[in-house]
């Protein structure tokens, strides 16, 4: 087994939903991640949905398994002394703490890590909070779809008739855990060079503002909000080859007249093999087929005179391509549509993504191994692979399972 | 001052659009000599995308060097201009990857062999060299060359068809998602894995990072759901399966929001508890103790009616108002802001300095993303505003490659530094 990346770092974590996924990142590259939790555990280990072969149980839930991969467990009631002192001790035995209490929670409990604490002047102790160790909303309550609200991305997505929609994965808590992962790194390189620790605060609402795209530059360079456009985006008509067909069994998504990939005439051809060109082989879709782009549309777009005739055109020639796309599934138009290198992608399902045969072909998902329940469980893979000191997946622990271990090792 | 923690660190930074550049950025940002490499004979797009700064009288302003969207990724990064497709250029490459620790594209692999810029063949000049290659798809396998961007992963990954309301077709979640947080930050972590490797072992490596396995590992249990128990999930719109109400809640219009008058207030509650203090301090204490929504269970059921009852508390309210009743009970609420709120009026943001203004010879003023960490003794910094198209090209030969001047004539002359 090659050195791992972060081979001998030691990592203690008193985190959930926001901070599990940063403990995982290192975990999975080599350090030794000693996850505190509460009794009972903390709302991950509570949340659905649970391993089907186990059932609900503080043991079985997924959304703690994928966060919490190649860790260790103790148990520590920090609301007692007996507890609060281990946390303690084991804070002060690490490299780094990483927490996403809410602000003074554990100084509450007389656990001051941060750089004030002179006692081990080495320590980088990561903060991960919704809004910040600092500033006039540092206490505000905090869960995800807060950082995805207050941090411009909900106003973004989502038809205009309906709310502004939420992106799927608490991705806010995600965010902040992946910003606060470089952080704690980038502090444990000036840790391993300097021998000064520091204190790595991360916001959810700053960690998700580079994912409002251009909105912030738009109001800034032009005073404008960028908002949410729904499925028609951003164009004042619906154009052939852009955006969303409903296929047998699900959806592609196209973008076939932006500047990369084939032109259009491709996509025709395509048609043409399989008999469904209908009448586009006539004027005057065909002039209009032979030159779909987008430039040829914005040209369109600033001439209103030449826009109206050409619409009802537009029109029929979307509905020849969306009978074209019902007629396969979207696994086949994706694959077919990237062969002839017509810019598409399928909009993936969950059994899609575990059917994908590039993640198949490149063995990406993993058999983690579960020694107590006799077998593997399949994961997702790690998200990258790193040639000299590889990621490696370890299953998640159970509720304290090395609480005995880990305290008897302080002693 | 303290040394920053990439001090002495030099970065060839051969990526283009969102997610390459992002973790350069982040790179220079804590201290790296990042050094991009652009060429007017196959131009990031970005550099000419909107929003541009634009004119007194309302027109863009064109050029290369005046789009927010490619700014906002190339601060403080030095710019050399550098033809890929010459076989000079290539050996100009080279003599720069000799001098540099990190090496980082997102180009797609037909490309990087096209440039011969494998990394078996950048080891062999350099082996202590961190090569990280992120491609949409991987380095290999069958569907090694599909083409795409942002917006073909945000469906292709899942996101799209796990996002918004299940009455609505999986339609995105408005950006291209991916590119901004997951797989730069992503990339940045096993850059940083894999220096603390080389300070222990002094070896170089290669980063494979397909941009497709980066973000489905991302999508939270969906995936998991379906390969350990063999279950499909379908979005489910702004609910969750331990919250409720949980969502987006319309409150009172305001014209002064530019474009966007709307309002919303998102909400989380989390427990029995969180919901009877919402109801409490929106004045309807006798709604918390209703049948219809008393227990998680019962809101859950009854959760239609549940979003209707919390749209009345709020319709006639400002989304401001009710963000502060609400977190004075400590009940997680924030409103769906947009960016004029995020950099004009959010007291929070403006207090913590989050957005850097820096001056820029063509855009002027303007604001970018400061660090998404406060690192408390290394904080990084934005050393400069981006670099104007080719800015550094000759700062790059002199200083850096050592070329002298009758070399530079000829590569100019040859039409390779361009």
């Amino acid at each position: 087994m090659p050195e791992r990346s972060l081979e001998g770092l030691r990592v203690v974590e008193f985190t959930d939903e926001a901070g599990s996924y940063c403990g995982r990142l290192l975990a999975d590259l080599g350090a030794d991640v000693i996850k505190v939790e509460p009794p009972g555990g903390g709302r991950q280990r509570h949340s659905p949905p649970y391993y089907a072969a186990t059932g609900e149980g503080v043991d079985s839930s997924l959304a703690f398994w994928i966060q919490n991969t190649s860790k260790q467990s103790v148990v520590l009631d920090l609301d007692a002394q007996a507890g609060r002192e281990a946390a303690r001790k084991l804070a002060l035995n690490a490299d780094v703490v990483i927490e996403d209490n809410p602000v003074v929670y554990l100084a509450d409990r007389g656990l001051v890590f941060d750089k004030a604490t002179t006692e081990k002047p080495s320590l980088v102790y990561c903060s991960i909070t919704g809004f910040g160790q600092t500033g006039p909303h540092a206490d505000y309550a905090y869960s995800d779809i807060i950082g995805q609200a207050m941090g411009g991305l909900m106003t973004l997505a989502g038809e205009p008739a309906d709310p502004p929609n939420m992106i799927y994965g608490h991705q806010a808590d995600l965010s902040a855990s992946i910003q606060a992962a470089q952080g704690v790194l980038l502090a444990v390189l000036h840790a391993d060079a300097t021998g000064e620790g520091q204190l790595v605060d991360v916001s959810a609402q700053e960690a998700v503002q580079l994912s409002q795209e251009t909105a912030m530059q738009t109001w800034d360079l032009q005073h404008r909000n960028r908002v949410r456009t729904g499925e028609k985006g951003s164009l004042p008509v619906k154009l052939p080859a852009l955006g969303n067909y409903a296929c047998k069994d699900g959806y592609v998504m196209c973008f076939v007249v932006a500047p990369a990939g084939a032109d259009f005439s491709v996509l025709v051809d395509w048609m043409r093999e399989r008999d469904m060109i209908e009448d586009l082989d006539d004027e005057p879709y065909k002039s209009l087929c032979n030159n779909l782009n987008l430039g040829s549309i914005s040209q369109l777009l600033t001439n209103p005179a030449a826009l109206m005739p050409a619409l009802p055109a537009l029109a029929h020639i979307d509905s020849v391509l969306a009978a074209f796309f019902a007629s396969m599934t979207a696994t086949e138009a994706y694959e077919e549509g990237q062969r002839r290198h017509l810019l598409n992608g399928i909009v993936s399902t969950p059994s899609d993504l575990a059917n994908n045969a590039q993640l198949r072909a490149r063995d990406w998902y993993r058999q983690v191994p579960f020694d107590y329940l006799g077998g593997t469980v399949e994961f997702p893979g790690a998200p990258y692979r790193l040639s000299e000191s590889p990621v490696a997946i370890g299953r998640p622990p159970r509720l304290g399972e090395h609480t005995e271990a880990v305290l008897a090792s302080l002693q | 001052m303290t040394k920053l923690p990439l001090e002495g660190l030099r970065v060839g930074d051969f990526s283009w659009f969102g997610a390459g550049p992002i973790a350069g950025q982040m790179l220079c940002t804590f201290g790296a000599e990042v050094v991009r490499i652009e060429s007017e004979t196959k131009l990031d797009s970005l550099r000419v995308a909107q929003p541009v700064r634009l004119n007194p009288d309302g027109s863009p302003h064109t050029g290369y060097n005046s789009s927010g969207y490619f700014n906002n990724f190339n601060a403080g990064k030095l710019s050399m201009q550098l033809n890929l497709n010459t076989e000079k250029g290539q050996e100009i490459a080279y003599r720069l990857l000799e001098k540099c620790d990190v090496f980082l594209t997102n180009f797609t692999p037909r490309v990087i062999e096209k440039w011969n810029l494998r990394y078996e063949q950048i080891a062999k000049v350099n082996p202590r060299i961190i090569a990280a290659y992120a491609p949409m798809q991987g380095m290999d396998g069958p569907h090694r060359d599909f083409l795409g961007f942002g917006a073909v992963l945000t469906p292709v990954t899942g996101i799209s068809y796990m996002s918004g309301f299940p009455n609505r077709p999986p339609i995105g979640v408005g950006t291209n998602y991916p590119d901004y947080v997951i797989n730069p930050g992503h990339t940045v972590t096993a850059i940083l894995a894999a220096l603390r490797y080389r300070n222990r072992t002094g070896k170089g490596q290669c980063i494979e990072l397909p941009q497709i396995e980066s973000v489905v590992n991302a999508l939270g249990t969906a995936v998991l759901d379906q390969v350990a128990n063999g279950h499909s999930q379908n979005r489910g719109g702004n609910r969750s399966a331990v919250a409720a109400p949980h969502g987006a809640f319309r409150c009172s219009d305001d014209e002064t929001s530019e474009g966007s008058p709307d309002r919303w207030i998102a909400v989380a509650c989390r427990s029995d508890a969180e919901w009877a203090a919402l109801c409490d301090a929106l004045g309807a204490p006798e709604t918390a103790v209703d049948p219809r929504f008393a227990t998680f269970a019962a809101r859950k059921a009854n959760e239609d009616a549940l979003e209707d009852t919390v749209t009345g508390l709020v319709r006639e309210r400002r989304a401001e108002d009710v963000m502060a009743l609400l977190q004075a009970r400590h009940i997680p609420a924030g409103v769906v802001q947009n960016a004029q709120d995020i950099l004009d009026k959010d007291e929070h943001m403006r207090a913590r300095e989050y957005y850097w203004y820096l001056d820029h010879p063509e855009t002027g003023r303007s604001a970018y993303d400061g660090p998404p960490m406060r690192l408390s003794a290394t904080p990084g910094e934005l050393r400069a505003p981006a670099p104007l198209l080719g800015e550094h090209t000759m700062d790059v030969c002199e200083r850096i490659i050592g070329l002298d001047a009758d070399e530079i004539a000829d590569l100019l002359a040859e039409s390779v530094l361009i």
